[in-house]
């Protein structure tokens, strides 16, 4: 495809914008300006966690360490959780959704586009509210705060109500986008593009997008009750006056345990169009992977007591959890399997988004295998809150997100910017990440699993048998965080240096590579009609096609071939 | 319990990993490989299905027998306390920040460490004055949350005397990293000579700060 601008595009020679670029982007509406924000600010804080993290490995890497204090480490968990889930894994798998979808969709923008601005404008205040706290007294109650350690008698300084306010406007702003996507999924597909041609990565888009208007709610209560519990005299978390100290746990882990299933969704969704495209073939199976997806969603919700498997809840309940969890290996498992099936047979181009979607499904194995354990009850007894949780969930989140994410990023980034991104760090990223996150995570599961070490502590004893585990964990998070950094500094060299990428690097299926790249701000000059799962597949079939015309079937004849 | 999920775990982890590596190995477009056009129809779906499915049935089930094992009250031994021989001993224990405190039978209570008859089967009523709480040694039995207004409990039996280390496992403010636990397993007898000490110790310094108040020592 040519490089230039197509000759028809009406917007040529029209005055170019005078107002500042970045004024131009902090008031646009559009769907690629919103989600380039969302992109790259969850980017940016998953520096801040890292940074987070850092400390707090580094407070643990020799026993009983006075590098923190109890207070400081308390206040960067708590700040390092808020961050990683709200201020970077859910924006970047929206920010993806949000830039990718409509144009796989053949959609000219989103359908509610000022919808989507306030939830944007609503995450950067999230995000404001998070670390201005951070000036005067963060939240010291933990990833997920548990009633009543937030109530005012226990945490009186206004770090609790901080964190409920910013991760209340977060999620608010994740609702009000998971409206104007779903809209625009709904009502402004191309012509012919019926739910069953719709691409893997918008279909996930739905389904997320479903799964934050059930979740975002049920979190949004929660808050609003803490907070009514913390400046209005509430006794809805409070013990001994009517309250119930269970009901934010199970509020709040339906939150989390949602938004887990998001990040996965999202990944695996972002794989199975890079195997796709990568193996130079159709994904396999795709309604099975569609409704697998679906399955997750649900069943991974359902699941939220496996969170809860040593609070005082019935034993029912906690089968009843069990079955749900691990119900989840049947749509995990076909996923898994049908994009082993693609790859297997297919021709594979080991560019970097191929490589790091395999890191992704790899890590996620580790991840979701090890959770395996933790939703067998008797198992979940022994290990929930050691370190071995810590090292499953991270095994899983940072395979969906910093795997995923960055697969994700490789994948797209050409069409954002119109560069590709460097692949020779990207190599070297990803080794860097895959030994860091080996080094990070595997010694905890030993801890955990053997030794008992729990979560959240700011410090361990030199007697407990765990010091190697946690020195050789402090240096594995370096070595993470050095890979993290490569990719970050990757994709802002590449903005401007990057290899010319064109409007189709890969060759994919769907229809944002018909797009320019970056595309225009109107996305397409004219659409497709959709006759299959992969028109973009169709388009070059047609092209490729062209001379012997007369012989192909009159459906292709009619593609719109630029 | 924590065997069988480490095979169940490893079973996937390997198997996926495995396909994985041999996939990126093999189908590499540069050894000229082109892609193949259909694979994995329909039936091969439901096969893998089906294997999923009775593979996640099977550790449900072995779980479900496995946690019913776990529940159970074990059985007082021979070398256990005599007064325990049909229902278990019943302790008290009460989470707060940041220390266990543990209630006896006779009124009797201590801090931090837990002493119990060996060979007994003991039930410990876990209570919570504040926040949430975990009691965990590991070397006894698994972890229970301590709620405050719920009540939880955990049975375990010390089969050997000695000193079994444990802490508490959920974030419940600044000195949570402090907060360890003990359970000392004696004999019988060492237990209750225990008791009797401990009571007439805690009557002797409540008696004393009595007498400091009566005195107008202590305001």
């Amino acid at each position: 495809m040519s490089e230039k601008p197509r000759p028809e595009l009406v917007i040529d020679g029209l005055p170019g914008k005078s107002r500042p670029r970045w004024i131009e982007l902090a008031t646009s509406a559009d769907h690629k300006d919103l989600g380039r924000i969302l992109i790259s600010g969850s980017l940016g804080f998953l520096f801040i966690a890292l940074v987070e993290l850092l400390l707090m490995r580094l407070q643990l890497a020799i026993p009983e360490n006075t590098f923190l204090s109890p207070v400081t480490f308390n206040r960067m968990l708590s700040l390092y959780g808020a961050s990683a889930v709200f201020l970077f894994a859910i924006p970047l798998a929206l920010g993806f959704f949000y830039y990718v979808a409509p144009l796989q969709i053949g959609a000219r923008g989103t359908a509610l586009p000022r919808l989507g601005q306030i939830g944007v404008a609503l995450w950067a205040a999230g995000a404001t509210v998070l670390y201005a706290g951070f000036l005067f007294t963060p939240s010291e109650a933990g990833v997920n705060p548990l009633a009543p350690l937030t109530e005012v008698a226990f945490l009186s300084s206004n770090g609790v109500d901080a964190w409920a306010a910013a991760t209340g406007l977060c999620t608010l702003g994740f609702v009000f986008l998971a409206i104007d996507l779903l809209t625009t999924l709904r009502k402004t597909r191309a012509p012919g593009m019926a739910w069953r041609r719709v691409p893997v990565f918008s279909w996930a888009a739905t389904i997320s997008c479903w799964l934050l208007l059930t979740i975002g709610p049920v979190l949004l209560a929660a808050l609003t009750m803490l907070m009514i519990d913390r400046n209005y005299d509430g006794i809805f978390f409070a013990d001994g006056s009517g309250g119930a100290p269970l009901l934010w746990q199970h509020l709040s882990w339906i939150f989390f345990s949602g938004s887990y299933m998001l990040i996965l969704i999202f990944a695996f969704a972002a794989i199975a169009e890079i195997v796709a495209a990568f193996s130079g073939r159709p994904l396999l199976n795709r309604g099975v992977v569609m409704g697998s997806l679906v399955a997750i969603a649900v069943l991974g919700t359902l699941a939220w007591m496996q969170n809860m498997l040593t609070a005082p809840i019935g034993i029912g309940w906690m089968y009843f959890a069990m079955l749900m969890s691990l119900a989840l290996i049947v749509p995990f498992g076909l996923i898994v399997f049908n994009l082993i099936a693609t790859m297997t047979g297919g021709a594979l181009r080991m560019r970097a988004p191929l490589l790091f979607a395999v890191g992704a499904i790899s890590s996620i194995s580790i991840g979701l295998g090890a959770e395996i354990e933790h939703s067998m009850v008797a198992a979940a007894w022994q290990l929930k809150n050691t370190t071995d949780a810590t090292a499953a969930t991270h095994f899983a989140l940072v395979g969906g997100a910093v795997f995923g994410g960055f697969a994700a990023l490789h994948f797209w980034f050409p069409k954002m910017t119109g560069r590709t991104m460097g692949e020779s760090l990207a190599r070297i990223s990803f080794w860097t990440l895959v030994a860091g996150l080996l080094l990070a995570f595997v010694p905890l599961f030993f801890a955990g699993a053997g030794h008992g070490q729990v979560i959240d502590a700011y410090k361990f004893y030199g007697d407990t048998g765990v010091d190697a585990y946690n020195l050789i964990a402090s240096i594995g998070t370096l070595v993470l965080a050095a890979g993290i950094v490569m990719t970050l500094v990757n994709a802002i060299s590449s903005r401007a240096n990057g290899p010319d990428a064109g409007h189709d690097p890969w060759g994919g299926d769907s229809l944002e590579w018909l797009a320019l790249s970056p595309p225009e701000p109107h996305n397409f000059d004219v659409l497709p009609d959709v006759r299959s799962a992969h028109p973009m597949r169709d388009i070059r079939d047609a092209i490729a096609h062209r001379h012997d015309r007369d012989s192909d079937a009159p459906a292709r004849e009619r593609q719109p071939v630029a | 319990m924590l065997t069988i999920g480490f095979v169940a775990a490893a079973i996937v982890i390997v198997a996926i990993n495995v396909a994985l590596f041999v996939a990126v190995r093999k189908y590499r477009a540069e050894r000229g490989t082109a892609p193949a056009t259909a694979g994995g129809g329909r039936r091969v779906q439901f096969r893998v299905g089906a294997a999923l499915t009775l593979f996640a049935a099977a550790i449900f089930v072995v779980s479900v027998v496995f946690t019913g094992k776990a529940r159970e009250t074990p059985a007082s031994g021979a070398a256990g306390l005599a007064a325990a021989k049909s229902e278990p001993l019943t302790i008290k224990a009460t989470g707060q920040q940041w220390l266990w405190r543990y209630d006896y039978p006779n009124g009797s209570f201590s801090y931090y460490k837990l002493v119990v008859p060996v060979d007994t089967a003991v039930k410990l009523e876990l209570l919570s004055t504040d926040v949430v709480h975990t009691w965990d040694v590991p070397a006894l039995s698994g972890k229970r949350d301590a709620v405050p207004g719920k009540t939880n409990k955990v049975v375990f039996r010390a089969d050997e005397e000695g000193v079994y280390e444990g802490q508490s496992a959920s974030l419940s403010g600044q000195a949570y990293a402090s907060m360890r636990t003990a359970v000392e397993a004696v004999s019988p007898q060492a237990y209750e000579d225990f008791l009797k000490q401990q009571k007439s110790d805690i009557e002797t310094a409540q008696d004393r700060v009595v007498g400091l108040i009566e005195n107008g020592e202590v305001p």
